[in-house]
This record gives structure tokens, sequence and C-alpha cells, in this order.
């Protein structure tokens, strides 16, 4: 078999959340299978969204977020969820982006029925790019929500806010655009968890877009955090591409925010 | 280890431009996931017509061909009666009764389904095609046909366990058991024995799945059954319990 484990640097997984989900069983959705099948597998240190958060209540949610992180410090880190329904949203929102292991905000257009592109948005995005931190969408092509051409228009009215392209856009056939799109557009990033995303489209989308434009994500406890990163382990990818997709990427735009507990000094 | 996909497509698919359009691709594929062998369905089978396009499959040692058949009346399908597929004596079939628009459960189809399930011939269904309702119905019609299910996704794995747990027939392909932990579980649920290792590579990704076999939470020897064993049984004939 072609292996390829030589890997150098951290593997961060960009992409994750806990909890269960109303519309289909997740049998771990607990913080403790993920951490420990993470550290079995080699992935150092996920971001993740409470699904509490994302279905129904983030300001509840986030809070459960932020608590795995303090029990798991530099193995889980936060996406807070922003809903844009919520006009009160901003000043949590910005009080907990100073909460030790938070990486950024983390927009779910389609489960809150609002375009990304929607000025309700606009608040949530100005205090990310204000606090120096990215923003990872869900992303879905055709989506009147969150399609990667109206995610690519959010990068291209903030242009110092890294804005991450949650699924590489989802379907297979929008990833050539999501890549020409992120390609185009320097603060566009493609992240690339998903069940339809093969090895074939991963390596394309690193062809297209530029290995320090792709970054590696699993959406555990959704899916399986081994079947993400078996794409990426199987990928016809260089060393040095392969480095960063898992986590190059990832600790360069989260910088001093990013705390990896397998590098830590005892 | 021994590694055996069960569900792989060989030849050119839509949408997509695949090494595994021709052998000698797909037989660099299995090389490069370590895969032994794999069971292997004409792509001209599942998106051309079977009544019009019924060439051999893929001749290899490493291959199992999986012909896709198509129960109709006479002149609609192929081959002309199910005669002919338990002379033939294939390892497996697949029919595809969505895209080809047949009816699983019609009266043609039963007659179908009874002389295979006492030839011993397993049916594979595509349950993102199909649907796990139409599978169900067959399990309930025909309860010694062996059924494996392909690609039923993650969503679904409450309908998954109880169908494995009211139809000992049927197995469960396990590449799209892509939900945390759902591999496992359904092994606890149903056995480790009733759930067999395939990707549908390459419409479906087969790394993950792969890599994932290496990193099962189960004993080694539940992880062999899934990942060769349970089709070898399968394939053999052996009884449902």
């Amino acid at each position: 078999m072609s292996r390829t484990t030589d890997v150098r640097g951290p593997v961060i997984d960009a992409h994750g959340h806990v909890g269960g989900w109303a519309d289909f069983f997740v049998p771990e959705p607990d913080a403790t299978w993920l951490v420990d099948v993470n550290t079995e597998i080699g992935i150092d240190v996920v971001g993740v969204s409470h699904l509490v958060a994302v279905g129904r209540d983030a300001a509840a949610g986030n809070e459960l977020a932020l608590a795995e992180a303090e029990r798991y410090p530099g193995r889980i880190g936060v996406w807070l969820v922003a809903d844009p329904h919520r006009p009160d949203a901003v000043a949590p929102l910005r009080d907990q982006l100073e909460r030790p292991g938070v990486w950024g905000l983390k927009l779910h257009p389609d489960t809150h029925e609002c375009a990304v592109t929607d000025p309700r948005y606009e608040p949530l995005l100005e205090l990310a790019a204000a606090a120096g931190v990215p923003v990872l969408s869900h992303g879905q092509t055709r989506s009147p929500y969150s399609d990667p051409g109206d995610l690519a228009e959010v990068a291209r009215r903030h242009s110092t806010l890294p804005v991450l392209v949650g699924h590489a856009g989802l379907w297979q056939d929008g990833f050539d655009r999501a890549a020409r799109l992120a390609a185009a557009h320097p603060n566009l990033y493609l992240e690339i968890c998903g069940s339809r995303l093969t090895t074939r489209w991963l390596e394309r989308l690193v062809a297209v877009a530029g290995a320090d434009r792709v970054l590696f994500g699993t959406d555990a406890c959704f899916l399986d955090p081994r079947l993400g990163l078996g794409k990426v382990r199987h990928a016809r990818l260089s060393d040095a591409d392969r480095a960063l997709v898992l986590g190059g990427n990832a600790a360069r735009l989260l910088g001093r925010r990013l705390t990896i507990a397998s590098q830590e000094t005892p | 280890m021994r590694i055996f996909d069960a569900h792989r497509v060989l030849g050119p698919v839509p949408g997509d431009h695949v090494p595994s359009a021709d052998l000698a691709g797909l037989l660099v594929e299995l090389d490069h996931f370590g895969i032994d062998g794999a069971a292997v369905t004409p792509s001209h089978g599942l998106y051309g017509d079977p009544a019009h396009e019924h060439t051999a499959g893929a001749g290899h040692e490493r291959l199992v061909p999986v012909p896709v058949i198509l129960p109709a009346v006479p002149g609609a399908g192929w081959p002309d009666d199910p005669g002919a597929v338990v002379d033939a004596a294939p390892a497996m079939v697949r029919a595809c009764p969505v895209r080809h628009r047949f009816a699983l459960t019609g009266p043609v189809a039963l007659r179908w389904w009874h002389e295979l399930a006492a030839a011993a011939i397993p049916l594979a269904l595509d349950a993102h095609e199909a649907g796990l309702d139409r599978v169900r119905a067959l399990a309930t019609a025909v309860p010694q046909l062996r059924v494996l299910v392909l690609s039923p996704g993650y969503r679904c794995l409450r309908e998954l366990a109880e169908l494995l747990g009211a139809h000992p027939g049927v197995y469960v392909e396990t590449g799209t058991l892509a939900a945390a932990g759902a591999v496992e579980w359904l092994a606890k649920q149903a056995g480790a024995h009733r759930l067999v290792f395939g990707t549908g590579a390459p419409v479906w990704d087969d790394a993950g799945p792969r890599f994932q076999l290496d990193h099962l939470r189960l004993p080694d020897a539940d992880v062999e059954l899934i990942a060769a064993g349970s089709f070898a049984a399968l394939r053999a004939g052996e009884a449902p319990e």
C-alpha cells in the first residue's frame, strides 16, 4: 500500500462539532470519544462548534463548546456560532472571543436561513475582522444561503478577513468552481470536510487553489474523523503540500490563538 | 489481513474523470490503497441499459465481476430469464430498480429473486438509489435471498439496525457509514459478520473507509470479518441465521 504518513507539522482539524443532532442518529456525539480517537489516529487538535449552538441556541451552545475546550485544552478549540437573527449577538461574542481556546466565528447560513451576504451578518463579520479571527462558514454550492460565490463576495467586502468555505462547497459539481474562486480571492480558503469529497477531488482542489489555500477538516461528529483524515493521508500530494493542508495553513491563520496540547512543554 | 472491496465500479462514470475507467487504472487504485481484491460492477451496467448492453465483466484474478441484471418482461430486460443467471453462477448480481425503472417486488422480479435465493446467489442493491423501504419489502417477501445493501449513507443508522435485526439475510456495506463511530455501533447491534467492507469508488470515497479499516475500535476478528470475511461468507452461500 502507498503510505503517506511522513507529515511534518501539526494535524489540525479545522471543522468539527460535538453534540447530537435532530436529523439523524450520531453514535458518538461526545468530546471524550472525539479526543480519544483523534489521539489514536494523530489529529492534534480540532476546532468545534456545539450542535446546540448550530441548531437552536447559539448562546447556550457556545458555552457548552467553551466548556469542552476548558476540559480538553489544546485538544479542542472553539468556533463560536454567530446567529444573525440575534440583534444582541455581537457583545457576548466579543467577550467570548477573549476566552481561551477560541479560534473564530462559525456561520451556518443554511440552518439559520439567512444568506451570508445578508446585512444581518455584517456586524458579525465586522466583529471577526476587528478581532483578527477567521470565519468558517458552511458552504454549499447552489444554496441560496451559502454558495461559494456568495462567500467570495464576503471575502471581497472584508479583504482582511480569512473566510473559510466549509466543505469546499459540499457538492462535487461545485468543487472546481470553488477552487477557482479561492484562487481568485486571497482571503478565501477551502475547508474540505464532507462525504462527497474524494482524494481525487482533494488533489484537484490543491492543484487549482494552491496547497496554501486548502484546510483539512472532518465534520466530526457528524462524520467520523478517521474518514476525513484518510482522504488526506492517501491523497497523492507532496509531503510539503500535505503538511500545509493538514495543519500548516490552519496554524498560520489561527496564530497565537492556536494551542496544541501535544506540543506543549511539560 | 486480507482486504476485499465489495463495491467498486469499473469503467467511465458521468461527472468525473476516474483512474478506474479501465482495468489497468483500477488495479493501480487497488494497489495504492492496499486492497487485495474487489467486487466490480461494470459502469455500462449502471449507466447504460442492460437490455441493450451486457458485455462480459472484467476478467482478472483479483476481481469478482458483479453483473447488473434487469428482471423485466421478455425483451425489456436482461437476461431473458433467471435461469440464465443461475447457470452463469456469478458471485453476486446487482440490480437498479429505480435507475432502470422496474418493480423490485413486482411479480416478474419476485420470480427471479426466488430462483436466485434457491441458487444462493446474493443480490446487491444501492440504498442511495433504491431506498431502504424497497430493501425491506424485498427481504420480507423473499427472506432466503441474501441482500447486500450498498451505500446506505450515514443518516439511517436506526433504520439499518432494525433492518438487520429483522432480516438475517441482509448485509450492509460500510463505506458510507460515515457518522462518528457508526461502524462500531452497527457491529455491536448486528454483529461484524453482517458488515462488509466496500467503498463505492470511484463515485464514493475509498481513502477514508480504507484508513478507517486500519483504525476500527473493534476486536481483530471483527475487523477481519468486515475487511473480507463477511463478503466471503455472503458469496459462499452460508445460510442466514
